[in-house]
């Protein structure tokens, strides 16, 4: 006898299968077996492709993805892939309207593109259908300034965020800070004596620079524009002409280019990330204001060496205020997926609440969206170390946008790659000598104007 | 007629045998080249799917490139660069396959070395030389720390950035250079050296009357070579600059990249690449021209 199903159906053998299955579900208690039985395994046989960029994230959900295709009667297939190879491969599957894929990771700084050009379904209609999703799941448990990306003007969601990243200032070197007679910075003013006072300071194993960063201008430079009272755009993201020339952000690259040409390690304008993290954690820069993950890590890696002295705290405030800057990465499943609902499920367990508070538990995986989780005792516990709440600091500087107005509009306009990419060479000059900061910004600005003109936009 | 009817045959038997080869090229050079042409014509960008198929204003990507101070700033780039490394690699490679011919052991023993770098993964290549000009992991610099110095941050630094390129680049090509010419050397008859010998030529005459006309043909080729493949550098600039600091390393093809996959801008990357591909063709075109010339010359 084969072992392959075969497609021949035998009458007889049809009636027995019949009769075999009723006799189940009557003994099983009668009428409600069937309807239970389906219930329990809806979307048997379906199988869910989904593509993300490379994460500890997707790394903890695989080990409970099993779980969920044991519920659901699904298998579900995640690519992973390196992250400017995702956004790549991203990018242009959902601008062809493919359907190879049924979630996907929404990119922070791509969602405003995808959200405005319609390559995303909207996700808000499945969260508000009760035959869909229980009200306990409740979309607005996640931190609104993590949502804002994914919200089109009429406050539809067509993601639903699973990671949020919040600027704090880490500071590895507090003994060095407290033989040099300097407290931790709270303005931008102090943030340059502390900078000054620690740098080319012996920490044990060579000199210790009083600054950090990474190429990713557009990332951390807004903030210092923001807080000298200005912005990337005239009025993200209704006018987007931008104001790379303003008095602010003259200022600001001046300023922020110091730090980096003064006090931050040789060669840093080819930090990766990594790069900058690795000095933080190694205790040979003293001040690194990066997103949480990235700075915490003093506190938490095993390869930290500056444990007993790091402190991780809000990043300083700018004379016009306090801007600090937030990002957050979002599921969301493409316009033309094939199995919408069965993605929705998946992104509906993935970002339940129980599950988020078992992989907290489980894990000590911090940088989630979920308010309900964040403000537990357990997030609290496991978040505060040595005697640093983390997760307080975590949420104030999430909720920010949402709270006062969204300073962070301007990575929401869809061009701002384009106007980003022309920051990060304006800086780049300033800090190699190539040009005087009004003189790099003034051009920064022709060139951001230009481009966005060429892009078709009406500056 | 039964000659003709044998041409006729002949020719009839060679395009037969052609065919394969030329719709194979067709089909994997030709058709992305008619896409990329097409494509050009148009505001194609990603996030407007349509704008694929809009033909409305097809010279706009063109005219715009004139103006575009980003562009025309990556072609004085890749030329600098493209003349540097060629250069570099032309002298370094015919100096090390003279040195290896010299009959010297101690160069014959290291000929096996000389050629690594050039069968190395390009992006090998690369990761290599950023371990070699990152101050905080590289050898280099810990060594002039340890000797009292210090050395600039090569690849960040705006007289130097395009150099450390160069350096990378011309560390990678020479051995083409260096094997061909070494080729080249191994056929060059001993008699012509050694009569030029006894008629009292020293060393330097014997090169610059016997062995650099010997060789000339073959140095032409290995410089149009490595001219057309310098405008490929892109490996080493992603992964060393980035095109940095500012624009001093960015030459037109990592331009291109960005535009298309950065700012998602594919119908004017297109153009770019179409104007690369032109002076690409040119340089070929005039290549062969000058190696037809040098081979009717001689």
């Amino acid at each position: 006898m084969s072992l392959m199903p075969s497609l021949d159906i035998n009458p007889q053998r049809r009636s027995l299968l019949k009769a075999a299955a009723a006799s189940v579900a009557v003994g099983a208690g009668g009428t409600l077996a069937f309807p239970a039985i389906a219930q329990a395994k809806p979307f048997a046989g379906v199988k869910l492709r989904g593509a993300a960029y490379q994460h500890g994230f997707f790394n903890i959900l695989r080990k409970y993805i099993p779980e969920f295709e044991q519920q659901t009667g699904m298998t579900v297939d995640l690519q992973l892939s390196a992250f400017p190879v995702y956004n790549q491969q991203a990018d242009l599957e959902l601008s062809s309207g493919g359907s190879a894929w049924d979630f996907c990771n929404v990119t922070f700084i791509l969602a405003a593109r995808w959200v405005a050009a319609g390559l995303l379904a909207n996700l808000s209609d499945f969260a508000a259908d009760r035959k869909l999703t229980p009200a306990s799941w409740n979309p607005d448990d996640f931190v609104k300034g993590a949502q804002l990306p994914y919200l089109d003007k009429a406050g539809k969601a067509y993601g639903f965020a699973w990671e949020g990243g919040a600027m704090l200032m880490g500071i590895s070197r507090t003994d060095l800070m407290k033989k040099r007679g300097v407290e931790a910075p709270r303005t931008f003013d102090e943030l340059m004596k502390v900078a000054e006072a620690i740098h080319g300071q012996d920490g044990g194993s060579g000199p210790v620079t009083g600054f950090v960063s990474s190429n990713l201008h557009h990332w951390f430079l807004p903030p210092y524009v923001q807080g000298f009272g200005g912005d990337f755009f005239v009025n993200p993201p209704t006018d987007i002409k931008p104001a790379l020339d303003s008095a602010a952000s003259v200022q600001a690259t001046d300023f922020y280019a110091r730090l980096l040409s003064r006090y931050s390690p040789q060669g840093v304008l080819g930090y990766t990330e990594d790069q900058a993290r690795a000095a933080l954690i190694g205790g040979r820069s003293n001040i690194f204001i990066h997103s949480s993950s990235w700075v915490s890590a003093m506190l938490t890696s095993p390869d930290s060496k500056v444990k007993d002295t790091a402190r991780v705290i809000r990043m300083p405030a700018g004379p016009k205020g306090d801007f600090p800057a937030s990002n957050s990465q979002g599921l969301g499943i493409p316009k033309n997926a094939k199995n919408k609902e069965a993605a929705w499920e998946f992104i509906k367990w993935t970002l339940s609440p129980e599950l988020t508070a078992r992989i907290v538990k489980d894990t000590g995986h911090p940088s989630i969206c979920r308010r309900s989780v964040i403000e537990s005792a357990e997030y609290k516990r496991i978040n505060t170390i040595n005697g640093q709440d983390l997760g307080k600091l975590y949420l104030e500087v999430l909720e920010q946008p949402g709270k006062t107005h969204n300073y962070m509009a301007y990575r929401t306009v869809k061009e701002f790659p384009l106007v980003g990419d022309v920051v990060n060479k304006a800086v780049e000059r300033v800090v190699s000598g190539q040009q005087p900061a009004a003189e790099s910004m003034k051009a920064a600005q022709d060139a951001a104007l230009n481009a966005l003109r060429r892009a078709g936009v009406k500056v | 007629m039964p000659a003709a009817s044998y041409e006729g045959q002949r020719r009839r038997f060679v395009r037969l045998a052609i065919a394969p080869s030329l719709v194979f090229l067709l089909v994997v050079a030709g058709l992305p080249t008619l896409f990329l042409l097409v494509t050009s014509l148009t505001p194609g960008a990603l996030v407007n799917p349509g704008s694929l198929g809009d033909f409305s204003e097809p010279l706009r990507n063109y005219k715009l490139l004139g103006g575009d101070e980003r562009f025309v700033g990556s072609l004085v780039v890749q030329a600098r660069l493209s003349l540097y490394t060629v250069v570099l690699q032309v002298l370094l490679g015919t100096g090390l396959a003279l040195l290896v011919h010299s009959g010297q052991d101690r160069w014959k023993s290291l000929r096996h070395l000389f050629v690594i770098p050039m069968v190395l993964p390009p992006i090998v290549v690369a990761v290599i030389w950023k371990l070699v000009y990152t101050p905080d992991i590289s050898p280099i610099y810990q060594a002039a720390r340890a000797l009292g110095f210090a050395l600039p941050a090569l690849t960040t630094h705006v007289d130097f950035a395009l150099w450390a390129i160069v350096i990378a680049d011309t560390w990678e090509w020479a051995p083409f250079t260096f094997l061909m010419v070494l080729a080249a050397l191994q056929t060059l008859p001993a008699e012509y050296v050694e009569a030029a010998r006894m008629d009292g030529a020293d060393a330097w005459r014997v090169f610059g009357h016997i062995v650099l006309p010997y060789i000339a043909p073959v140095l032409l080729v290995c410089t149009l070579f490595r001219l057309i493949d310098s405008i490929k550098a892109f490996p080493l600039i992603f992964l060393l600059t980035g095109g940095g600091p500012g624009s001093v390393t960015e030459v037109t093809n990592y331009y291109a990249y960005l535009v298309a996959f950065n700012f998602g801008e594919l119908g004017y990357s297109s153009a770019i690449t179409v104007v690369l591909l032109a002076a690409t063709v040119l340089i070929s075109w005039g290549a062969m021209r000058l190696s037809r010339n040098a081979g009717a010359a001689e």
